[in-house]
């Protein structure tokens, strides 16, 4: 199966009520783009944001079709020691823009919530992206493709009633002993 | 909704100029707000002129003038405009405008009545004619909508004797009467100014500055007003500021004397100055373009006189760039269509259609029922700007004759395609559906949203200028809260808005939860949060009484969320 890949145009707007410790982030916060481990991004620093920051930054990478997500980073760096800290994850399906209302090339605001380490909210990130290339389903073919191959095989899933859903799912991960109630807020 | 940044917090973010959104400013917004005036209004200029009017005099020709009168929603007229008198002319161009005020969410209805004026009043003053004594050579009558949605902004009528008359086959040949709208305003010009300083005193013992600066416009009197300042930077002496946006509207003109002041920010409120400039933004965009600095003088006391001392710190504009401001009637010139759409609760809470207890009582006298009601007050507005006319109508919650239920069948009964013809179309198959569906449950919006959005998601793969308009009448509580988030998070980024109206007694307070002008933004159960803003609700029992009715009010904002849309993806019209 040959690696056909798209690019894809991303850029991060901005990000809102971000926390660390409970307490409003004041400053140096960036973001980090990554479609796989290897193949990331990172916008600039915003010196001023603060909690509210704002970086317009677009970044351009290349995005292979089996890709499921992609994963945004939102961390801040302390500016006296140097290290960084993750304030927040979100996690875009590819499907939420490609296949969905709008043609995949067209300019789309998307705005997801951010999690901490923890699991719990923090925030909300705004981008909005686009591909360059159009593609022709590609995500469901290359899936369907694998179906065939392998028979229903690893970590497709078996369609229940016959639908051919590849819809993908974003879970919160459950940590043993930790108190469930802090989990829904 | 969409981005929210603010740096500094409180008194040290900046404030006032034009956002970058291009609103008006806060306080102008609250002005109109109290004067009952919401969302975007535009003064529009209508110029006059008319072919083949009759002949009346004997021995020369007709002294045409025109009379334009407001017609009002029970009927009556006032009077509110006329034209000058044009000696001598059957086919006159008047050179006096009116000025009227565009207000998207109410139909305006125009009466327009050619006078002859009789010769001998030919020395008299254009107001204090009397109207019974001359003669008609015949009226017209039209919507504004239905002007400023023209091409050209421009709409031929057929001038008749009496426009209420039946008797339309007779042509009563009197000629054609043309009308043509402007758009008023001083600027739509916006200009973005990035500004920064070498070399700042300092004013602290200690430390830097925390320089700010103040632009204020100057007035004849010699007062200055302030217009907007930038945000404190702190410990800085070198500091350049983020952008500021000014409408050239807001300061008068490009070569208004502008006084640009820069303090050093105290945390009890007495900023010192440091300096300060005198310049136009012509003249700001003069020394943008040479790249030089300006110096900035202090007024000192020498003596008994102030004297203007000049100082080592220097004014920079690092960045002026003007852009232009569309406004919604440009859009609309531009070919951009808003479309109609509507979904009607059919559940059993309504109550038997055929008792007259219910919300879906038809009464025999005419008397609307609340859904006729929604339907007809926003699809009378909205039915202007839509170029065919023909609306996609839903019902949901019920069961068709041989079915389940159904949470989103098309009102005209046709299996395969949704459409009505007009607002009578709509109140026809609304009346139809009544009687050939049972009223079932639950109250559920995800299918009609998605529908909604399926045919706004189509317009948009094909590059159609469209924005869509679903109106939701329903009477209870919708029933699985987060499928109607979800829908509406993944269609937040479509050229799609969503009017909600409560009917009946329920009680809305969780409905309320949709509107995110009420609270946040909605959450998806997968993480996405919804883009923008697409839903209002209202209920109708929230009626306070005034002029302005709650679906009207509903209305006025969608101007509003039409240019959000637009200007955030730089979407702009074609001319």
């Amino acid at each position: 199966m040959e690696t056909k890949s798209s690019t894809l145009e991303i850029t991060i707007l901005s990000a809102e009520d971000l926390r660390i410790d409970k307490k409003p982030v004041k400053k140096n916060a960036f973001v980090v783009v990554s479609i796989d481990a290897f193949n990331n991004k990172a916008t600039k620093m915003d010196r001023e944001g603060g909690s509210y920051p704002s970086w317009n930054d677009k970044l351009v990478m290349d995005m292979p079709m089996q890709t499921r997500f992609i994963t945004l980073q939102v961390k801040y760096c302390k500016s006296s020691s140097g290290g960084e800290r993750t304030v927040g994850v979100a996690r875009i399906p590819v499907t939420d823009f490609i296949g969905g209302y709008s043609p995949e090339t067209c300019l789309q605001y998307l705005s997801y919530r951010l999690r901490d380490p923890k699991g719990l909210k923090n925030g909300i990130i705004n981008v909005c992206l686009r591909l360059k290339e159009p593609v022709q389903n590609c995500s469901s073919q290359a899936a369907a493709e694998a179906v065939a191959a392998s028979g229903g095989g690893v970590g497709m899933g078996i369609p229940i009633d016959g639908r051919i859903d590849f819809g993908v799912v974003t879970g919160i991960p459950i940590w043993s002993g930790y108190p469930s109630n802090s989990l829904f807020r | 909704m969409g981005n929210c940044c603010s740096d500094a917090g409180g008194r040290m973010a900046a404030v006032g100029g034009t956002a970058a959104t291009g609103n008006q400013n806060d306080a102008v917004d609250l002005y109109l707000k109290s004067r009952g005036i919401h969302g975007i209004f535009s003064q529009i200029e209508l110029s006059f002129s008319a072919t083949d009017l009759r002949d009346r005099d004997v021995f020369s020709k007709s002294d045409p003038m025109l009379v334009v009168y407001i017609k009002e929603r029970d009927g009556s007229v006032t009077e509110v405009f006329r034209t000058e008198v044009v000696l001598n002319s059957l086919n006159p161009t008047w050179i006096t405008k009116y000025t009227i005020t565009f207000h998207f969410e109410a139909v305006q209805n125009l009466l327009f009545h050619v006078f002859d004026v009789d010769t001998q009043f030919q020395n008299v003053e254009v107001k204090m004619l009397k109207l019974e004594e001359q003669q008609s050579l015949g009226e017209a009558s039209c919507a504004l909508s239905e002007i400023v949605t023209k091409p050209n902004r421009l709409l031929t009528l057929d001038l008749v004797r009496r426009v209420e008359s039946v008797s339309s086959t007779h042509s009563q040949h009197r000629g054609k009467l043309t009308v043509h709208a402007e758009e008023c305003f001083s600027s739509k010009t916006t200009a973005e100014i990035t500004l920064s300083c070498l070399d700042v005193e300092s004013k602290d013992l200690f430390s830097k500055s925390d320089p700010f600066l103040v632009i204020s416009k100057l007035v004849e009197s010699g007062i200055s007003i302030p217009v907007c300042k930038t945000e404190v930077l702190k410990n800085d002496h070198n500091p350049t500021w983020k952008p500021v946006f000014l409408n050239i509207q807001q300061v008068g003109s490009k070569d208004s004397p502008l006084v640009i002041e820069c303090f050093n920010f105290n945390s009890n409120g007495k900023h010192d100055l440091i300096g300060k400039v005198q310049k136009s933004l012509e003249d700001l965009e003069k020394l943008h373009s040479v790249k030089e600095g300006e110096n900035l003088f202090l007024p000192t006391l020498v003596g008994h006189d102030y004297e203007n001392k000049i100082l080592k710190s220097k004014l920079f504009v690092d960045k002026f760039s003007e852009t232009i401001q569309h406004t919604f009637l440009d859009y609309l010139a531009g070919g951009f269509e808003l479309n109609f759409m509507v979904a009607i609760d059919f559940t059993a809470s309504n109550g038997n259609p055929r008792l007259p207890d219910s919300l879906h009582y038809i009464d025999p006298s005419g008397r609307q029922n609340a859904y006729q009601k929604a339907i007809y007050e926003v699809g009378e507005v909205l039915q202007f700007y839509d170029s065919d006319k023909c609306f996609p109508a839903w019902g949901f919650g019920a069961r068709p004759i041989d079915g389940p239920v159904s949470h989103c069948f098309n009102l005209n009964g046709s299996s395969n395609n949704c459409m009505v013809e007009g607002i009578r179309g709509i109140m026809m198959a609304y009346t139809s559906a009544l009687f050939n569906v049972s009223l079932a449950g639950p109250t559920l919006f995800g299918h009609v949203i998605n529908r909604a959005a399926l045919i706004a998601s189509q317009s948009l793969a094909n590059e159609a200028q469209k924005y869509f308009v679903l109106l939701i009448i329903t009477d209870g509580v919708v029933t699985d809260l987060q499928e109607t988030k979800d829908a509406l998070v993944k269609a937040s980024d479509l050229p799609l808005s969503i009017l909600i109206v409560g009917v009946g007694g329920a009680d809305f307070k969780e409905m309320e939860i949709l509107d995110a002008d009420k609270g946040e933004r909605l959450e998806s159960s997968s993480g996405r949060v919804a883009s923008r803003d697409i839903v209002q609700f209202v209920s109708f029992r929230d009626v306070q009484g005034g002029e302005i009715s709650v679906v009207q009010a509903l209305l006025a904002e969608l101007p509003t969320q039409f240019l959000t849309y637009m200007r955030s993806r730089d979407i702009k019209p074609c001319s």
